[in-house]
């Protein structure tokens, strides 16, 4: 499908305005993910400071005891404070999430506009592979390459940074191609191409500034799946390992406690489901600024 | 011409089928370590292991593996599986059998549920329905199969005791006893699944009720039940076909954590047991065969938006 191009309409600021009223002009779906992205980066940031205990330091407690003042969610089975685990575990699922989405949007985008501008056959060549891989069920794509990782890179961070990245790239480069198409037709770029400068130049010059809108909400709606991602792999104890506290992990682990002492599985699942929310409603009004329609295919 | 059309898609299908199977025995074949010496033990002599490697074919270079895999897979064999030695195509049978039961079982509770619900909200705009199946499915969007999964998990099977807690089917059960098992997962796929349909339902029907047509047959006295049912459900439900039919292809993937949460048998657990036991044969049946089917629903996807889109037809 190919995106129409609109021009750049964010609203315009002027500069005598006041911050309150600037963001009064925001949607407020922006305005509440942000909120909620603040708060994430906050913990994620400062949470190591207060957490009342380590992520990894066992026997706080009885396994699996139920939420009190002293464990706010409770313990899990080795005994380990729940809540400090989750707090611990905002920076871990963050960090992957967005370094994941944030590798593959540099990727993907730049050989989305490459692509689209070269054009040719090594446009239809690069398309065609990434037909190929979009043709496998993302978490099967997933599955393969954690296999053909093997033993040694299992469950390392590297590792799943790179899978999500290479399930996401070819879904990016798709739409940023289809931006780039319709760039190529423009005159500044047929007037840079006449005055001799390069793919490299061009792309980097003329076509991505045009395409940041699309960037971005392609970062947006992309990151906003990540944390499901990341929590599902590890989930199925194909992530990172363990006593790693990572959310998807810790739902895993403490699922036999789902009788005892729920609130140690559902803690993190809620934990994960308020940022994705976040990231969801921030991305929305972003993409609604930016005057550009959320494709989450 | 639609004939056309739809034959060309067919045989980008097939050419995709083929390339994304050299991809996956590619990808699984350069599982590190000696296979050899992974089954056999560490003990086995040097001759043992040679004998097994020649058995498996894998002195020959990868491209003439794949050809003699792929010959194998054309003729419905699979090869053997190296954890268990089982002919794979004996396991994986009754398994897809097993992921077919609850694929089909999921979507025939989606496809009413979306359209109640969506019907539901478009005729209450923006009044009390509306605003809680638009906000029961903006948290349905947010959360994870596997986290929906053990909600049910917690709610109908510890709490209530509606529902088993794990739905381990066996091929000796009844048909009854089989859909009381897999209810849970089902619901779970099929709450997936319609969270994000249900809200696009929601606005085309919204965009056909304020239409003129259908302002003409409320006010020539048409009672507001059949200007729903005969106007505007038939008028949006096109639009809505594509997404239920591409919901069908999320289906085919999303089996994989659902069948985890449940601990039932179906190919997506089977793929994962064997990334676990770095079983080769195994995950590339499981792939490619899961991918197949994919792609099969994507054309079907495909196909219903030619057919049911006049302008594309010419395409």
């Amino acid at each position: 499908m190919e995106t129409p191009i609109s021009p750049p309409d964010a609203p315009i600021v002027q500069n005598r305005e006041g911050l309150s009223s600037r963001l009064h002009r925001l949607p407020k779906t922006m305005l509440t993910g942000g909120v909620i992205l603040l708060f994430y980066l906050f913990v994620a940031l400062t949470g190591p400071l207060w957490a009342p205990y380590n992520y990894s330091q066992v026997a706080t407690g009885k396994p699996f005891e139920t939420p009190s003042l002293q464990h706010p969610f409770g313990t899990d089975q080795l005994g380990r404070d729940v809540f400090s685990r989750v707090v611990y575990g905002t920076r871990v699922d963050l960090y992957l999430a967005l370094t994941s989405t944030l590798l593959a949007t540099i990727i993907g985008s730049l050989i989305g506009l490459v692509s689209g501008f070269v054009g040719g056959w090594v446009d239809q060549g690069i398309m065609r592979t990434i037909d190929v891989v979009i043709s496998i069920p993302f978490l099967v794509l997933a599955l393969l390459l954690i296999a053909a990782a093997g033993p040694n890179l299992a469950g390392s961070p590297p590792l799943l940074i790179f899978v999500v990245a290479f399930v996401y790239a070819p879904r990016i480069a798709r739409m940023t191609r289809a931006v780039a198409v319709d760039l190529v037709t423009r005159d500044f770029v047929t007037v840079a191409r006449t005055r001799g400068e390069s793919v490299w130049s061009i792309v980097w010059n003329e076509l991505l500034p045009n395409a940041t809108g699309v960037v971005l909400v392609e970062f947006g709606v992309r990151a906003g799946y990540a944390p499901i991602f990341i929590g599902a792999l590890g989930f199925l104890g194909l992530g990172v390992r363990p006593p790693t506290p990572e959310w998807g992990l810790m739902i895993s682990e403490n699922r036999p406690a789902i009788i005892s002492a729920p609130m140690a599985l559902f803690a993190p699942a809620i934990a994960l489901a308020f940022l994705v929310i976040g990231l969801n409603l921030f991305t929305d009004g972003l993409a609604r600024v930016l005057g550009r329609s959320v494709n989450r295919v | 011409m639609i004939i056309r059309t739809i034959l060309s898609r067919l045989i980008l299908a097939f050419f995709t089928l083929v390339a994304v199977s050299i991809l996956i025995f590619w990808a699984a074949e350069i599982l590190p370590g000696d296979i050899a010496a992974r089954v056999l033990g560490r003990e086995a002599t040097e001759t043992a292991k040679s004998l097994f490697r020649e058995q498996l074919n894998l002195d020959l270079p990868i491209s003439q593996r794949y050809l003699i895999w792929l010959g194998g897979v054309l003729h419905g064999d699979f090869g053997k599986a190296l954890s268990s030695q089982r002919q794979i195509s004996t396991v994986v049978l009754p398994r897809m059998r097993n992921t077919f039961f609850l694929a089909a079982y999921a979507f025939l509770l989606y496809v009413p549920v979306t359209v109640i619900l969506s019907t539901l909200a478009a005729i209450q705009r923006e009044r009390f329905w509306d605003n809680s199946v638009s906000v029961l499915t903006l948290i349905g969007l947010a959360l994870p199969e596997f986290v929906i999964g053990t909600v049910l998990i917690y709610v109908f099977a510890v709490n209530l005791h509606l529902f088993p807690v794990l739905s381990t089917v066996q091929t000796a059960q009844t048909f009854a006893e089989k859909v009381w098992m897999t209810t849970l997962p089902a619901v779970t796929l099929m709450i997936v699944m319609s969270v994000y349909s249900i809200r696009m339902l929601r606005d085309s029907l919204i965009e056909v009720l304020d239409s003129d047509y259908v302002r003409m047959a409320i006010l020539k006295g048409l009672p507001r039940w059949r200007v729903v049912i005969s106007h505007a459900l038939p008028n949006s439900l096109v639009p809505a076909l594509n997404t239920m039919a591409l919901n069908l292809a999320y289906l085919i993937g999303g089996v994989v954590i659902v069948e985890q949460v449940f601990v039932y048998p179906g190919l997506g657990s089977l793929l994962i047991e064997a990334v676990f036991l770095r079983d080769a044969p195994v995950i590339e049946a499981v792939a490619l065969l899961v991918s197949a089917l994919y792609i099969l629903a994507n054309l079907f996807a495909d196909v219903m938006g030619i057919m049911l889109n006049p302008r594309l037809r010419t395409g």
